[in-house]
């Protein structure tokens, strides 16, 4: 044993807690340093002093408070309300920072996802979609009344209103291209049957539109409503109404103007 | 620190509140010493008794079965401490001031060996030495001379070796001698 083991051990040797063997190496060791031997004995001495210091007591009142407070504490817990589970809940939560951040932020998203989800416009919807959806079919079913009805009218202002509201029709509106077809082939009034042309871009898409177009260029007396027709064709990319084109380009019998302009349109078209 | 009270702090831990007074009845008095003897006031040691049983009821789920009820009991002591001298600056008094509050108990009634080899010594010197002592020299040895705690469960509560805790002991005894020595010639001039 040396001078630094006797350090490390003196607190054990004063308080008896070491094992004979301990004991016995210890006080081999002091019995032949004299420089320990006095150090241990005059620690010692105080070491057993330090147990005769008064023993402080608390006041009477200490007890009288804790129980107090734990009668108070008993009685928190009793109304709380379900107290255990709440305290399952926090000892879930994890002690590490990074997996707090992370749990938050992954909150923070399902909270954001939960409320854009079930946010008053959301439950709504899908009725007002239904309500408007409704409206709006009920409205066009007007318009295409309001159309058909004025394109029947004997005023051609009128038939001009009824064709400005076939523009509001959808393009799947077959009875309102039916009718603003019968105006284009069939109207009196040239400013008529010139917005009807205009108004069948929006049927465009219809192949019944593009062969109605294409027949109708050579009933035309008109060769502005013909123009007109052949720009239609020209618009609608109608490749099929070439042919047609072809023979109103070499009728001599056409408007020279019509003739140039369904050259034109050939070349746009090929 | 003993099995029964790790199992007292389990059931706590586990709702059953009321077991907290046996615990008390236990530890109060070791802790008031333990208080007394780091900050000599009184009525502050009792507050602190106070705050050290609450806190464990208030944090009593996070006490660890395994874990020894005495070490943890003083963590929260010392913590206690530290939040306390924080929120005031601790009001410390003279010792002579101290000892007229209360006359305290003597550790024994009838003189025994001990206090035959202490014989010479004046306590009440050795009283003020240990005030005099740095504070974390003067913990050590209230920790295991009056507090009995193990030098194990000392080491788990500053968290270093137990070897180094017997050292810091030995090197706090040297301490206190030395100014128990130096106030003896103070007095003897």
């Amino acid at each position: 044993m040396t001078c630094e083991d006797v350090k490390v051990l003196s607190a054990d040797y004063w308080s008896h807690t070491l094992d004979e063997a301990q004991e016995l190496a210890f006080e081999t060791h002091t019995a032949s340093c004299e420089q320990c031997r006095t150090e241990v004995e005059r620690l010692g001495a105080m070491w057993k002093s330090l147990a005769l210091l008064p023993v402080e007591e608390p006041g009477a009142n200490l007890r009288s408070r804790f129980y107090e407070t734990l009668a108070a504490y008993r009685q928190g817990l009793e109304s709380a309300p379900k107290p255990r589970l709440r305290e399952k809940i926090l000892a879930l939560w994890p002690k590490q920072p990074a997996w707090q951040m992370a749990i938050s932020f992954a909150l923070l998203a399902i909270g954001v996802g939960l409320g854009y989800e079930i946010r008053p416009g959301k439950t709504a919807e899908p009725a007002a979609d239904s309500e408007l959806s409704q409206l709006r079919g009920e409205v066009s079913s007007m318009r295409q009344m309001v159309a058909l009805s004025l394109l029947q009218q004997q005023s051609a202002g009128e038939r001009l209103r009824g064709v400005t509201y076939a523009y509001q029709a959808p393009p799947s509106d077959t009875e309102v291209l039916s009718a603003l077809l019968t105006t284009m082939n069939q109207d009196q009034n040239v400013n008529v049957r010139l917005a009807a042309v205009d108004a069948l871009h929006r049927f465009g898409s219809s192949p019944v539109t593009r062969a109605a177009v294409v027949q109708s260029i050579r009933k035309q007396d008109n060769p502005l409503v013909q123009i007109a027709l052949i720009d239609l064709m020209v618009d609608l990319k109608d490749e099929e109404a070439a042919p047609e084109l072809a023979k109103l380009a070499g009728d001599e019998k056409i408007d020279s103007a019509v003739r140039q302009h369904a050259k034109w349109a050939l070349g746009r078209l090929q | 620190m003993s099995t029964s009270d790790n199992v007292l702090m389990a059931e706590v831990s586990s709702g059953q509140v009321g077991k907290m007074a046996a615990l008390f009845e236990r530890h109060h008095r070791p802790l008031f010493r333990y208080f007394v003897s780091m900050n000599r006031n009184r009525e502050l040691s009792e507050d602190l008794v106070q705050d050290v049983f609450f806190r464990m009821l208030r944090y009593r789920t996070s006490y660890d079965p395994k874990q020894s009820f005495t070490a943890w009991m003083y963590q929260i002591a010392r913590n206690a401490s530290v939040d306390q001298a924080q929120k005031r600056k601790a009001e410390v008094v003279g010792i002579d001031e101290f000892d007229g509050q209360r006359r305290p108990e003597p550790a024994s009634e009838a003189p025994g060996p001990e206090e035959t080899a202490a014989k010479g010594q004046d306590l009440a010197l050795l009283r003020r030495a240990l005030d005099r002592l740095p504070e974390d020299k003067r913990e050590i040895l209230v920790l295991s001379r009056f507090q009995n705690l193990k030098y194990e469960e000392i080491a788990s509560l500053l968290g270093c070796e137990v070897g180094t805790v017997k050292v810091r002991v030995f090197r706090a005894m040297r301490a206190l001698e030395q100014i128990y020595f130096a106030l003896l010639k103070e007095q003897t001039a």
